[in-house]
């Protein structure tokens, strides 16, 4: 599983190189404009290892992120699952809040809370809660009926067996939709950082960009996708690892 | 104690015609009764009216001295995360220790409950979801196809069982086999179109015991009856 999300990303990223090169040499363009192949690992050499830094600490921030938004999303789609008017209030406000962009608030974060760990936390927090969110409502808002029954009948059913029922059913659609907002929280913090903070590999592919360097943006996109595969990987064997277990008993 | 439906009338939320009007019929003897009827006649809608599970039917519904009425299906599944055993352990009241031996030793389900659900075959998971049924406190188990996937020698057996365990409760057993409610029910409501009127009949089966013999005779006559008034 890890080793095949790898082998995915590498084949897709080297199939974009490979067609930016096409168009490189296709339209006869310089190497301020597309780094030639000896630019790229000239670069590569110079810059891995700081950008190494740069996406460990974006990875850190996303992972806290993601690890807070899924904590939230848990607590608050079990308060929202039944179809009480809290429960109903939770879903629209979800859907609704949902619906707006993040990105788009997150100058005022900045204004606010400034350029540091903590905005970039929050906007990656943000980005990511939602769609887990809304993931974590429908299933645990959708009765497992042919389980579900004779504990109701019977008078046996307690909130924390109706949402262990509904969690070990859904578990494999919960693995991907977290293992999905892994994606989703790096994006969020790249983004964050981009926009405004002062560290991580957003920051540095904003400096990349001012100097209208492409091969320093190409290696910290492989070094970001490269993290981002291995890390949802991790998490995919995780998710399988906890099915396993629960089934076994 | 007695069940008594007295004229219910009830139509499915956006059907135009009704699927009971003014449906009746009463079953006053505990014991292994059977409601029976073509498929789509509205057995199961009925089922779930008497226990309260479904709403919106008009007329009434009267379990004279019963407080626990419950409905089981064949469709029922037990959580997977552990063996059909301790799922039975943790559901079975403290004083009906024997009552589940007995009941593991009369379905036949020794050998399987250390299996999870997903495991069994549809038979014995059948049989394991009726099992956690009569081990609950009930005045009337309705059992909507609750047999279903279990051969017919283990099936004889078990009803024979069960009304040898509970002579004193109301069981409504649902199911299309015309052999098998002649044979083991006493009273058998046939439930017919909604055009008909009555749309219910009222017979007597055979309502063999244990280690009773069959009156073949009896058995053709009884069938015929159910067939005719269905």
């Amino acid at each position: 599983m890890l080793h095949r999300r790898i082998y995915q990303f590498l084949i897709i990223f080297l199939m974009g190189i490979a067609l930016l090169f096409l168009v490189k040499y296709l339209f006869g363009l310089s190497n301020y404009v597309i780094p030639s192949p000896v630019d790229l690992k000239t670069t590569l050499g110079m810059v891995y290892k700081s950008y190494g830094m740069d996406v460990a600490s974006t990875l850190t921030v996303a992972i806290i992120g993601q690890v807070a938004s899924i904590f939230l999303a848990l607590l608050v789609g079990i308060l929202g699952r039944q179809t009480t008017w809290f429960g109903s209030f939770i879903k629209v406000a979800a859907y609704n809040v949902q619906a707006y962009p993040i990105v788009a608030i997150a100058p005022i974060i900045f204004i606010l809370f400034g350029d540091g760990f903590f905005s970039r936390l929050l906007i990656a927090a943000m980005i990511c809660y939602f769609p887990i969110l809304l993931s974590v409502l429908g299933i645990m808002s959708e009765p497992v009926k042919e389980i579900e029954h004779f504990y109701r009948v019977t008078g046996r059913m307690r909130w924390q067996l109706e949402v262990k029922i509904r969690a070990f059913e859904n578990l494999g659609k919960l693995t991907t939709v977290i293992s999905g907002s892994a994606t989703l929280a790096m994006a969020g913090t790249i983004v964050a950082e981009f926009i405004a903070a002062n560290q991580g590999i957003g920051y540095s592919i904003r400096i990349a960009l001012y100097q209208s360097d492409l091969s320093k943006i190409l290696v910290a996109l492989f070094l970001i996708g490269i993290t981002l595969a291995v890390y949802q990987g991790l998490l995919e064997v995780a998710g399988n690892m906890i099915k396993k277990g629960w089934s076994r008993g | 104690m007695a069940l008594t439906c007295d004229n219910i009338v009830y139509r499915y939320p956006g059907a135009s015609t009704e699927v009971f009007s003014g449906l009746s019929f009463s079953i006053v003897e505990p014991g292994f009764n059977a409601l029976f009827g073509p498929s789509g006649v509205g057995k199961t809608s009925l089922a779930k009216i008497i226990v309260g599970e479904i709403d919106g039917s008009s007329g009434g519904v009267k379990a004279d001295g019963m407080t626990r009425l419950f409905y089981s299906y064949n469709l029922e599944r037990l959580p997977d995360w552990s063996s059909v055993g301790k799922h039975l352990d943790r559901i079975a009241p403290v004083s009906s220790e024997s009552l589940r031996e007995a009941l593991i030793e009369a379905f036949g389900m020794a050998d399987y409950l250390g299996l999870r659900f997903s495991q069994l075959s549809l038979g014995q998971q059948n049989r394991i979801n009726l099992m956690r049924y009569l081990l609950q406190e009930f005045d009337l188990l309705i059992m909507d196809e609750s047999l279903a996937n279990v051969d017919e020698k283990t099936r004889e057996s078990i009803i024979l069982n069960i009304k040898a365990m509970f002579p004193d409760r109301h069981f409504l057993y649902i199911s299309h086999n015309v052999v098998e409610v002649s044979k083991f029910c006493r009273d058998i409501v046939v439930l017919r179109d909604a055009l008909k009127n009555p749309q219910t009949v009222s017979l007597t089966g055979i309502d063999i015991q244990n280690h009773q013999t069959l009156d073949k005779e009896r058995l053709e006559q009884t069938m015929l009856e159910i067939m005719n008034a269905s």
